[in-house]
């Protein structure tokens, strides 16, 4: 007999349930509100772009990653692969006056890069602000991301953060090809010390850059390891990124925000994408980042206009794993009321229904059925009787 | 609580021993149980002893906080994950294997590589720009350029015995295998009061 799958979904694609869902709910509408009190105003990008968007800029997503299909006309299309970029493309190229602040709920397709961890349609919530690019953006991006992580209520979190400055300038000195620069990247950023000193030493880098590189999988903890980073480098990029980092930090501090950040400057995000902080959420809770973003200044250069820009996205089913492993997730609460109508009373019962829901309570309309009636009692749920002499509760 | 993989066998009892050393109590793990999972007496640390290749998933996943595996199997596993710490133990070569003199065939063929390291393999011969044929084997891979199955072989050679007693030569040693600490990405941030100082203690005794 064949066996009927043709209901089953793709892999890496998932349905939400109604818990899950409400719960999903309940983090969207806390976010809502908290990037409109903090005057983000949200938008929405087109789900299906042209391949071109994403392949012809300078910050190309790799070609391998993203879900293409085929137009109508022969022309290439993806799914939306990232958020940014979308934001950045409408920023300069829709947007006359650039608002400061924008956010919003979407969704990205991307192939998995490893085998794992296999999600292939993410949802996430995410803010841009706009327009500036100094320490004091930079902190607010950082304090923002903490405050929306404190809202929807995720315990025990910390904001990790790095800049690529720092290690692009420590490459300025070794005068490596882009090739083996990404090959560096890939090693310092699985922090293999062991196969970045390699790989650098044959290349014939300096001896005082393959220190450095060597003990940037090393500098990661507290603000200590600001000053510790200083004495590998005397590059000027390199030093600037530090204190950059350092006047943040005094920031964040100033904001009493320093109990959530620590650093590390061995995160190197994509070199091309980011141009200045970048920075992660973990928890102890979940083995992956919930929360990722950064400052990227010249993202929309490629769409014809200078903005640059500080921004961050929370993956929102990461997030409802952690809080469900932190006991914070809540079951569907039942109806408020529940009607039953005898035969020739359903007019009446519509008539209750409606003036209850106008006083805000959620209500449920059956016809006839006694049987469910005890269940619905078990619940809790106040169980109205609406019959030819009126409505009574029972 | 600090949760660690291991990679059953030999390795796991050489990584316990070294975790000891550093003053982790790591008794447990030489016990002969059939438990699972192995919590040390001062609940402080629990053990997994899992097949060699389920360390670097357990690791992404961060079910496990570290794990100790050979650079062999990260290498196929390609997981994303930190690698702290060549440990220099289970020392070996990952090597290109063959006759020493391949026999001339007049039909051109793909060379015919077997190995279980199958991504590894693929990895390095697209780098090289070479079209391959992977043959996918399990054991005993010394047995497939001898029964004419392969032309070489991509495998990890230790003392080069089996090799030798077939007529084989290593043809190119590719990569130097070590045992390795691995860490979870965000356990390395979030658990780091405790996992820095082992790491430091660990990196001073290798």
């Amino acid at each position: 007999m064949k066996i009927k799958n043709y209901y089953r979904l793709p892999s890496g694609v998932q349905d939400l349930l109604p818990d899950e869902c409400y719960n999903l709910n309940l983090i969207e509408q806390k976010l809502a509100k908290k990037f409109s009190l903090s005057g983000c105003t949200q938008v929405q990008s087109a789900g299906l772009e042209l391949y071109d968007t994403y392949a012809e800029i300078k910050n190309k997503i790799p070609q391998k990653k993203m879900f293409k299909l085929t137009d109508s006309d022969g022309s290439l299309l993806v799914l939306r692969p990232d958020m940014t970029l979308a934001v950045a493309r409408m920023a300069a190229t829709r947007l006359d006056d650039v608002p400061s602040k924008l956010c919003y709920f979407s969704s990205v397709w991307q192939y998995p890069q490893t085998g794992g961890l296999s999600i292939r349609e993410i949802y996430q919530a995410g803010v841009e602000f706009l327009g500036v690019s100094n320490p004091f953006s930079d902190a607010q991006g950082i304090a923002f991301a903490i405050e929306c992580l404190e809202e929807i209520g995720v315990k025990d979190f910390i904001v990790d953060i790095g800049h690529v400055g720092f290690f692009k300038g420590i490459l300025e000195d070794c005068a490596l090809n882009e090739e083996c620069v990404e090959q560096v990247r890939l090693l310092i950023n699985a922090k293999d010390s062991v196969g970045a000193q390699a790989l650098l030493l044959q290349q014939g880098a300096f001896e005082s850059a393959v220190n450095a590189l060597a003990a940037l999988p090393t500098l990661f903890g507290g603000v200590e390891v600001l000053s510790r980073a200083q004495k590998y480098t005397t590059n000027q990029t390199a030093l600037s990124a530090l204190s950059h980092l350092k006047q943040v930090y005094e920031l964040l501090k100033s904001f009493g925000l320093e109990k959530y950040i620590s650093f590390d400057l061995g995160t190197v995000k994509d070199l091309s994408y980011y141009s200045g902080v970048v920075f992660t959420g973990l928890t102890k809770s979940l083995g992956s980042p919930i929360l990722s973003g950064g400052r990227y200044d010249n993202l929309s250069d490629d769409f014809g206009k200078h903005v640059p820009a500080v921004g961050f996205a929370m993956g929102l089913k990461r997030i409802l794993i952690t809080l469900e492993r932190q006991g914070s997730l809540l079951p569907v609460p039942p109806v408020d009321v529940a009607i039953v109508s005898e035969p020739d009373a359903e007019a009446l019962a519509y008539q209750t229904y409606q003036t209850l829901t106008a006083q805000g309570k959620r209500v449920n309309l059956f016809t006839g059925d006694h049987a469910r009636m005890q269940s619905l009692k078990e619940q809790g749920i106040t169980l109205l009787l609406a019959s030819k002499e009126g409505v009574k509760e029972i | 609580m600090i949760t660690v993989a291991l990679a059953k066998g030999r390795l796991a009892q050489e990584s316990a021993a070294l975790l000891k050393e550093c003053g982790v109590d790591a008794d447990v793990v030489f016990s002969d149980t059939r438990k699972l999972v192995l919590e040390s007496s001062d609940g402080q640390f629990s053990f997994f002893l899992v097949k060699p290749s389920d360390v670097p998933t357990y690791v992404e996943y961060g079910i496990a906080d570290i794990g100790i595996v050979g650079k062999d199997t990260l290498m196929e596993e390609d997981k994303d994950l930190y690698e702290m710490l060549d440990l220099k133990f289970e020392k070996c070569k990952l090597c290109v294997a063959g006759f020493p003199e391949m026999k001339k065939q007049l039909t051109s063929s793909h060379l015919r590589v077997a190995t279980k390291y199958v991504h590894t393999a693929k990895k390095l011969y697209a780098a090289r720009g070479e079209d391959i044929e992977i043959i996918t084997l399990h054991g005993s891979i010394e047995l497939a350029p001898v029964t004419g199955l392969a032309d070489v072989i991509f495998d990890i050679v230790q003392t080069g015995s089996t090799l030798k007693a077939n007529g084989l030569a290593v043809l190119e040693e590719v990569y130097d295998i070590s045992a390795r600490l691995v860490a979870n990405k965000v356990s390395l941030k979030t658990k780091a009061d405790v996992l820095l100082p082992l790491i430091e203690k660990m990196r001073e005794r290798v």
